[in-house]
């Protein structure tokens, strides 16, 4: 594919996501108002000026990644626009600024590496591990001190900052920054360890297990994880951190072993939490339990349930269901509201879509010769790829719910500046690993 | 705004978003050079059209092939005068290089026997024996 077929498939989302917004004004007797050709010019701005960005910064990256992440953005913000309408909130303009200002940054970010090459992560990795943690510890800041940078408390969770700057403020999840910083990290780590990481095997039966001392990082990951989970009580992030971590691990090994330790201490830490906190204890009750429990732990999934059994198999109709019904739907449940709008039909796109970006992540690192840059793509994708399988898994009951947002759709800032930023990163890697 | 329109709208949107995904998929078969259409180079496959047993069997030459009679020859060529490893096929830019592997009988293109690496085109015949094969 060329440039300008993944231009003409950014104008065909950006189209999508205005065609959205129409049939869900007019399903709610709404005539044709300015929304419709305000969300295609915002999609068609951002999104066009990314894909002019890469064409100006990084013009051998692969043209295969934008094109769906656009329509995943278009998805998701037609069905935010719906719950708007439903809710009375006015998330989907909030969406649009912050559609415009992660595009942005992503195009910041591929003008940043233009005149040096990513490897710098990994020279400087000391430094971003330590920025990377001090972005996660900044929410622990106090919440009514007079420092204009104040930490924030959201349903339990310890998740924002606060930036006042007089005349207005602005809140964000610095998290979603940071795990890019992480990953970064432990790419950078694994490259240059791999050797040592890969020969030091001992085999107990048929699976290969590393030496004891070379587990000290796995160690440490852990740690930081049941710290997060303790501090900040954010089990999304905490799982997010330790799986992708032990996945890394794994491709940068090749040892069996590194899974099956992994696996055994996320076994453990699970359980303990299970035993120790009761935020904890409610998710797994709603999980094996939602109808039982309806009227209060299981209320959230028992609703998603009911939303995609509604939708069926082609769904309400944009603008026809109720998926106002799911608490906090266009945040953690967008996928169920779009489940009930467009049915089966319409997820089982948004999951081809997911698929389709996740392989080009992988293909990306399975083309680069260089291994820092090639975790350091795995690394990137597995990111993206675990965080939509918790998310979907946990709507559709398969894994307990955390509270993990579903990338490019979820109504949010951070986390589209942050998935928007790790998609450039990609796009960076793929543009300094092409032949 | 009448139910009927709606609905139809409704499918036009879902048929939309499959007609995207349905691009994207192609755009990324089309860059890894995998057709979805089963299309493939001109002049990379070999039919048999004369045998007493493999008659139509077809041959999609990916790299390099190997027609000989040993069951380990990529391709087993089912035929008496044929050697245990008769030739090579080998697909280029455009079309294929076959080269005789010192078979016993000889190969033949166009009727004319290979003594040196010999470029085929598309609607050549290429003999083994009593086996005629076509290059399409």
């Amino acid at each position: 594919m060329t440039r300008n077929t993944e231009g003409a498939l950014i104008v065909a989302a950006s189209v999508l996501a205005a065609f959205g917004v129409t049939l869900v004004n007019f399903a709610q007797d709404r005539s044709l108002d300015a929304q419709t050709a305000l969300t295609f010019l915002v999609f068609l701005i951002a999104f066009g000026g990314l894909h002019l960005a890469v064409r100006a910064f990084a013009p051998k990256a692969t043209p295969l990644l934008l094109a769906p992440v656009t329509a995943l953005t278009a998805l998701g913000f037609f069905q935010i626009y719906r719950l708007d309408l439903a809710m009375e909130t006015d998330r989907a303009s909030f969406q649009r600024w912050w559609i415009l200002i992660a595009a942005t940054l992503a195009s910041l970010t591929l003008l940043v590496f233009k005149g040096t090459t990513i490897s710098i992560l990994r020279r400087y990795r000391n430094i971003t591990l330590l920025v990377s943690l001090a972005l996660i510890l900044l929410p622990n800041l106090p919440a009514d001190w007079g420092f204009p940078l104040r930490g924030l408390s959201v349903n339990g969770s310890r998740l924002w900052v606060l930036l006042d700057v007089g005349f207005t403020s602005f809140q964000f999840q610095p998290a979603e920054l940071a795990k890019l910083g992480l990953v970064a990290y432990v790419a950078g780590y694994l490259a240059d360890h791999q050797r040592a990481l890969r020969e030091a095997k001992r085999h107990i039966g048929p699976i290969a297990f590393p030496e004891p001392r070379q587990l000290i990082p796995l160690l440490i990951t852990w740690g930081v994880s049941v710290l997060i989970l303790i501090s900040q009580r954010d089990l999304g992030a905490s799982l997010l951190l330790f799986v992708g971590f032990v996945l890394l691990l794994y491709a940068a090994t090749g040892t069996t072993g590194y899974l099956v330790a992994g696996g055994f201490m996320g076994l453990v830490a699970g359980v303990a939490s299970y035993l120790a906190f009761d935020h904890v204890q409610r998710r797994v009750i709603a999980w094996v339990a939602p109808f039982e429990h309806y009227e209060d732990e299981g209320f959230q999934i028992a609703q998603g349930l009911f939303a995609l059994g509604t939708g069926s198999l082609s769904g309400a109709g944009p603008g026809l269901g109720r998926p106002d019904l799911i608490p906090n739907a266009s945040t953690d449940f967008i996928f169920a509201a779009v489940g009930e709008e467009l049915g089966f039909a319409g997820t089982v796109s948004v999951i081809a879509l997911f698929a389709v970006t996740v392989a080009v992540g992988l293909g990306i690192a399975f083309r680069s010769r260089d291994t820092f840059r090639k975790l350091f793509a795995a690394g990137l994708s597995f990111v993206l790829a675990v965080q939509t399988i918790l998310i979907i898994g946990g709507i559709l009951r398969l894994v307990p719910l955390t509270g993990i947002t579903l990338p490019f759709m979820s109504y949010g800032g951070s986390a589209l500046v942050g998935n928007l930023i790790l998609v450039a990163l990609l796009l960076r890697i793929s543009h300094e690993e092409a032949p | 705004m009448p139910d009927i329109i709606l609905a139809l709208l409704r499918i036009i949107f879902l048929g939309l978003v499959y007609l995207f995904v349905w691009q994207v998929a192609r755009a990324i078969g089309t860059h890894l050079g995998i057709s979805l259409r089963r299309s493939r180079r001109e002049g990379t496959r070999v039919v048999m059209i004369k045998s007493e047993t493999q008659q139509g069997t077809e041959i999609d030459v990916q790299d390099v092939t190997v027609l000989g009679r040993s069951p380990e020859a990529d391709v087993n060529l089912d035929d008496p005068y044929a050697s245990e490893f008769h030739m090579r096929l080998v697909a280029q830019d455009n079309g294929m290089v076959l080269h005789d592997l010192g078979s016993t009988n000889g190969t033949y293109v166009n009727g004319r026997r290979v003594i040196a690496p010999t470029s085929l085109r598309r609607g050549d015949t290429i003999q083994v024996g009593k086996t005629v094969m076509e290059v399409r």
